[in-house]
């Protein structure tokens, strides 16, 4: 009997907790119709890397000579990206002070590519449902393995040169991309509820824009260098700087 | 709520009171019962909670001392699933793994032990223990009908599991698991993991068939490397039929049926030259025992996840000498540097329980051992290396630098090595194989270090095998129970004479007793 | 129905039936072992003499059953039969004689004394230990809830292995050893014995079996090299606790272990 009694109870969660999620899901934007930017500021920032850059370790890459003989040096992981003391591959996100949502969703995919057995660009950012579109350039085998904890991963053989899409459904800073075929390539997906993320390029520079007025904490993240997080403040149509400093 | 969400719920309560309803009318409660967490749970306690854990995270008492380790079901991420890749498993799925285990780890099937409900309450409380599977359930991976098995089929399935698919990476050129991309494969926890043997079909984790095999290539097996080729067929870069090709193509590099246990290797006898070497084509003829091996987990220090899971043996003698040949699958011939990642991921996930792990690589080895002195009655010498009053012969190599040598031992840590024979050797590594020959004269020079054999006769007969890229060693690695070598006899003249003597002797008897039995009735 | 009611054909299948009984039915009653060849051998020749002293018993009968042996041996128009049969009962007895005379490939016996008697004291790492009337001193001390957890753990991780998760004597590496490990989820296991005895072969493992216990290939490890008298104790209280079997006390009577 006891059994029979708890079958009501389970059904009820099970029914209710389906319904309920859904709708909460349908807030990231997918299917919704498209909401028009929450306002005119932007942040123009920049990261700045001090002392003396940690050398890159070396890749052994004669298993794929065709991805070998693309770096003419020799290939390195490019852990640390430093040029001009600016700094590259800085994921930067506001992680508080936006208005409640629903939040503009970015008009196009997010793209990563595996080109010469490396991923590019290493750090990239989606918004919650926002397609990523992972493209194989290398006309070789590759797997590409997401290993996320708050979403549900995944893991694609991609055999030729081909592209794949996948999205993610719950915010998660970072979520690491790998390759089983090639134990070196590593790569980060930042998942963030909102589209105002951005990863420092070559120069150091990164830009969030479509801002309302406020004041917003920013963390800027790297993969081995750590987080730092800074308060701006920027005003309608405006724009404001913000400069982060990481060192060795 | 929205009212489409709460007519969804309304419609699913509704749907599923119906159900129970029908069940009642129907009479069988038992068919369509619903899950019964509590049940599972005090089943879940009480029989799997020793590896898993109590919270669900793969991290009970015997956690340690398994390599795969048991899964963590906080993650809701099955290897074993008829969904897409990266989805969850249906509880079709989960129920199969409960139902016959995971062969090739250390998960046993519950079918014999628990009621098919309580597999039921066992599975719905595994899926308690992560919130993924609030969101429900997906549906299975349709796929198309195989096609017929044929050899052009599998030459196709050989090309495309080399070049197209490239499995050959991890798996490697004859599928032994020792692909360029091996050494360095982890799980997503960051455990070793290696890529499966794709000779060994009963050791799939998921089960042999090529219907199995199919749905491993097709959705992947999460949680480990191996990816799901969902979307190159979505991209139309293969095809399903190519994948089903792959698929008996790999059913195809393991044996019909999985090897049988038997006791008694036969040397056949052979007139002149033995083989002169574990890869002379000499041995292609003779068949080959299976002896299936396991952890030496009975004097420290212990081994609890050996490498080598079975050895091949194949004997020959000419009436003076006699050569043991044996074959065996080790992805790396140790030490091997590119395996160093492997080595350190098994010295830091698996437990030591009675002294510490190596510190690097050592070399691969084998061991063949017989009883110094022939057996008298049925008491044998301990197959752990013998005891103290039962001595036995060892012949021992080791990979790194190849050499073989010969002695004795009353115990495990006892050899003392010595020349009692002619003893030669023959070691020969590829594609993630050993293979080893001994070659000796039957008479030994020295019995006080030698045993001898004499046709006609068994010889008891034990072994050892260890991997160094494993971590193991001439004490860490894998042992067998005793089994034997016969030499093989030439029939002597008495086996054929005999036959017809009987034969004339029936005949005639028959021929007096029809010739008395027609001289009555005349 | 004819030939059925003919004494012959009565007689033959009488001698195949039985045959077929101690072959084939017997194995099948619980608790019974498939019958050697030998004694089936025995059996079938007392049937077989019992069935013709019954078909000789009556005058009448003994005619009928000889008229068909006679109608073979004599008869002009069973010429064929008669030569068939004097070619095939040779050939048959010869092949026979073949099987007994080859040389056969025999492994090594391995026999099993299942519950050997045990000594009425042991040296338990360096001490003595009287088990005769010893019960598992666990069960009146503590928390019988941590000793199950106790002997669990312990149990995991280091019989499980070979005695497997099921207690059914098939852990993963059961398969490797011979004799293979013994099975703890069934009646007629440790429920036939004292703690105190399932204590001793745990301390002691297959090399500390007496030697009336040879051949003692038995890989059950020495135990008292790695655990302590209270571990041994509370693995024993495991096994009976997830088994659900219940210990002999040392108060039964019963007959003794063979």
């Amino acid at each position: 009997m006891r059994r029979i009694l708890a079958v009501p109870v389970l059904l009820s969660v099970a029914c209710g907790g389906g319904g309920e999620s859904g709708g909460e899901s349908s807030g990231g934007g997918g299917g919704e119709a498209a909401v028009a930017a929450l306002g005119t500021a932007s942040i123009m920032g920049v990261v700045n890397f001090s002392g003396m850059a940690p050398a890159n370790p070396a890749i052994d890459m004669a298993e794929e000579a065709e991805c070998a003989a693309k770096y003419a040096d020799g290939p390195t992981d490019p852990v640390v990206v430093v040029a001009d003391g600016k700094l590259a591959n800085v994921f930067v996100r506001i992680t508080s002070g936006l208005p409640a949502g629903p939040y503009p969703m970015p008009s196009s995919p997010s793209v990563i590519d595996q080109d010469g057995c490396l991923y590019t660009p290493r750090v990239v950012g989606v918004m919650v449902g926002q397609d990523l579109e992972i493209q194989n350039s290398d006309p070789l085998l590759h797997n590409i393995k997401a290993v996320p904890t708050a979403n549900r991963g995944f893991n694609i053989s991609q055999p030729r040169v081909m592209s794949s899409t996948r999205s993610f459904n719950t915010a998660e800073v970072m979520v690491p991309l790998e390759c089983s075929v090639h134990g070196w390539m590593q790569a980060y997906v930042g998942v963030v509820e909102h589209p105002y993320f951005a990863v420092s390029g070559a120069d150091g520079a990164f830009t969030i824009s479509g801002l309302p007025a406020g004041t917003y904490t920013l963390e800027a993240w790297h993969e081995t260098l750590g987080t730092q997080t800074m308060d701006v403040t920027v005003e309608d149509g405006g724009s404001a700087s913000a400069e982060f400093s990481f060192g060795s | 709520m929205t009212n489409h969400g709460r007519l969804q719920v309304a419609a699913c309560r509704l749907s599923a009171a119906s159900t129970i309803l029908l069940a009642f009318v129907a009479g069988l409660p038992g068919v369509l019962r619903a899950q019964d967490l509590e049940n599972g749970k005090a089943l879940y306690d009480k029989w799997c909670a020793g590896c898993h854990g109590m919270t669900g995270q793969g991290d009970g008492p015997a956690a340690d001392y398994m390599l795969p380790r048991p899964r963590d079901f906080t993650f809701a991420i099955y290897q074993i699933r008829t969904t897409s890749n990266g989805e969850l498993p249906t509880d079709d799925d989960l129920r199969y793994i409960v139902d016959n285990g995971m062969p090739g780890s250390t998960m046993p099937g519950w079918k014999d032990k628990l009621g098919p409900g309580d597999r039921d309450d066992v599975v719905a409380y595994i899926k308690s223990f992560s919130r993924f599977f609030e969101d429900g359930q997906p549906e299975p991976v349709a796929v198309a009908r195989a096609p017929r098995v044929t050899d052009e089929g599998l030459a196709e399935g050989r090309r495309l599991f080399e070049e197209e698919v490239e499995c050959i990476k991890c798996h490697g050129a004859e599928g032994r698991g020792d692909g360029g991309s091996a050494p360095e494969l982890t799980d997503d926890d960051g455990f070793p993991i290696r890529a499966a043997n794709l000779t060994e079909n009963w050791t799939f984790n998921g089960g042999g068939s090529v219907e199995d095999i199919l749905m491993r290539i097709r959705v992947g097996v999460d949680g480990t490397p191996m990816p799901s080729n969902g979307d190159a067929i979505d991209a139309g870069i293969i095809t399903e039929e190519q994948l089903w090709r792959v698929a008996q193509y790999v059913r195809s590099l393991s044996p019909d049926a999985p090897p049988r246990r038997q006791d008694v290797v036969r040397a056949a006898f052979v007139e002149g030259d033995l083989p002169n070497g574990p890869e002379d084509p000499a041995w292609n003829d003779v068949e080959a025992l299976y002896i299936p091996m396991v952890g030496q987990i009975l004097e420290a220090p212990r081994w609890f996840a050996p490498a080598v899971d079975g050895l091949w043996v194949r004997a020959l003698h000419n009436g003076e000498g006699m050569a043991l040949q044996f074959s065996w699958d080790d992805a790396s011939a140790s030490p091997d540097e590119a395996w160093d990642p492997f080595f350190d991921g098994v010295v830091t996930s698996m437990v030591a329980p009675d002294a510490p792990h190596l510190e690097a690589q050592g070399p691969d080895h084998l061991a063949v051992q017989f009883p110094l002195t022939p057996p008298e009655g049925t008491v044998l010498p301990y197959f752990l290396a013998g005891d103290a009053r039962n001595p036995v012969y060892q012949i021992r190599w080791r990979s790194n630098p190849d050499m073989a040598e010969e002695g004795t031992a009353t115990g495990l840590g006892t050899f003392a090595s010595g020349t009692g024979s002619d003893l030669t050797h023959g070691a020969a590594f590829a594609n993630g194989r050993w293979q080893v020959q001994f070659t000796r004269s039957l008479t030994a020079s020295d019995p006080g270090v030698a045993a001898s054999f004499t046709p006609g006769e068994s010889m008891p007969m034990a072994f050892y095998v260890a991997d160094g890229t494993n971590a193991e060693d001439d004490v860490r690695g894998a042992v067998s129970a005793w089994y034997a070598v016969y030499l093989d006899v030439p029939l002597p003249p008495r086996v054929f004479i005999a036959p017809v003597v009987a034969t004339l002797l029936t005949a005639g008897l028959g021929l007096v007793v029809v010739i008395q039995a027609q001289r009555r009735s005349t | 129905m004819k030939h059925l009611k003919h004494p012959f054909t009565q007689a033959v299948l009488l001698i195949v039936g039985s045959w077929a009984f101690f072959k084939f039915v017997i194995p099948l009653f619980p608790g019974s072992a498939p019958v050697p060849q030998s004694v089936v051998l025995q059996f079938t020749l007392i049937a077989a003499v019992g069935v013709l002293v019954y078909v000789s018993e009556n005058e009448e009968r003994w005619t009928q059953f000889k008229a068909p042996i006679t109608a073979t041996l004599v008869d002009a128009n069973k010429k064929w039969l008669r030569g068939g049969l004097l070619t095939v009962i040779p050939l048959f007895i010869g092949f026979v004689v073949f099987q007994a005379a080859r040389p056969t490939v025999g492994s090594t016996a391995q026999l099993r004394s299942i519950h050997p008697a045990p000594p009425g004291q042991i040296t338990f790492q360096g001490r003595s230990l009287a088990l005769e009337g010893l019960e598992n001193p666990l069960r009146s001390r503590g928390s019988l809830e941590e000793h199950y957890e106790t002997g669990k753990a312990i149990y995991y991780q280091n019989c499980m292995p070979c005695h497997g998760d099921l207690l059914d004597g098939q852990g993963h590496f059961g398969h490797g050893f011979n004799p293979t490990p013994l099975a703890f989820d069934r009646a007629g296991t440790i429920d036939n014995l004292q703690e105190s005895f399932v204590f001793w072969r745990i301390a002691k493992g297959g090399p500390g079996l007496p030697r009336e216990g040879t051949p003692w290939n038995s890989a059950m490890p020495v135990w008292e090299d790695f655990l302590t008298e209270d571990e041994i104790w509370a693995v024993t209280m495991f096994l009976y606790e997830q088994s659900g079997l219940e210990p002999r006390t040392w108060g039964e009577e019963g007959e003794e272990h063979d």
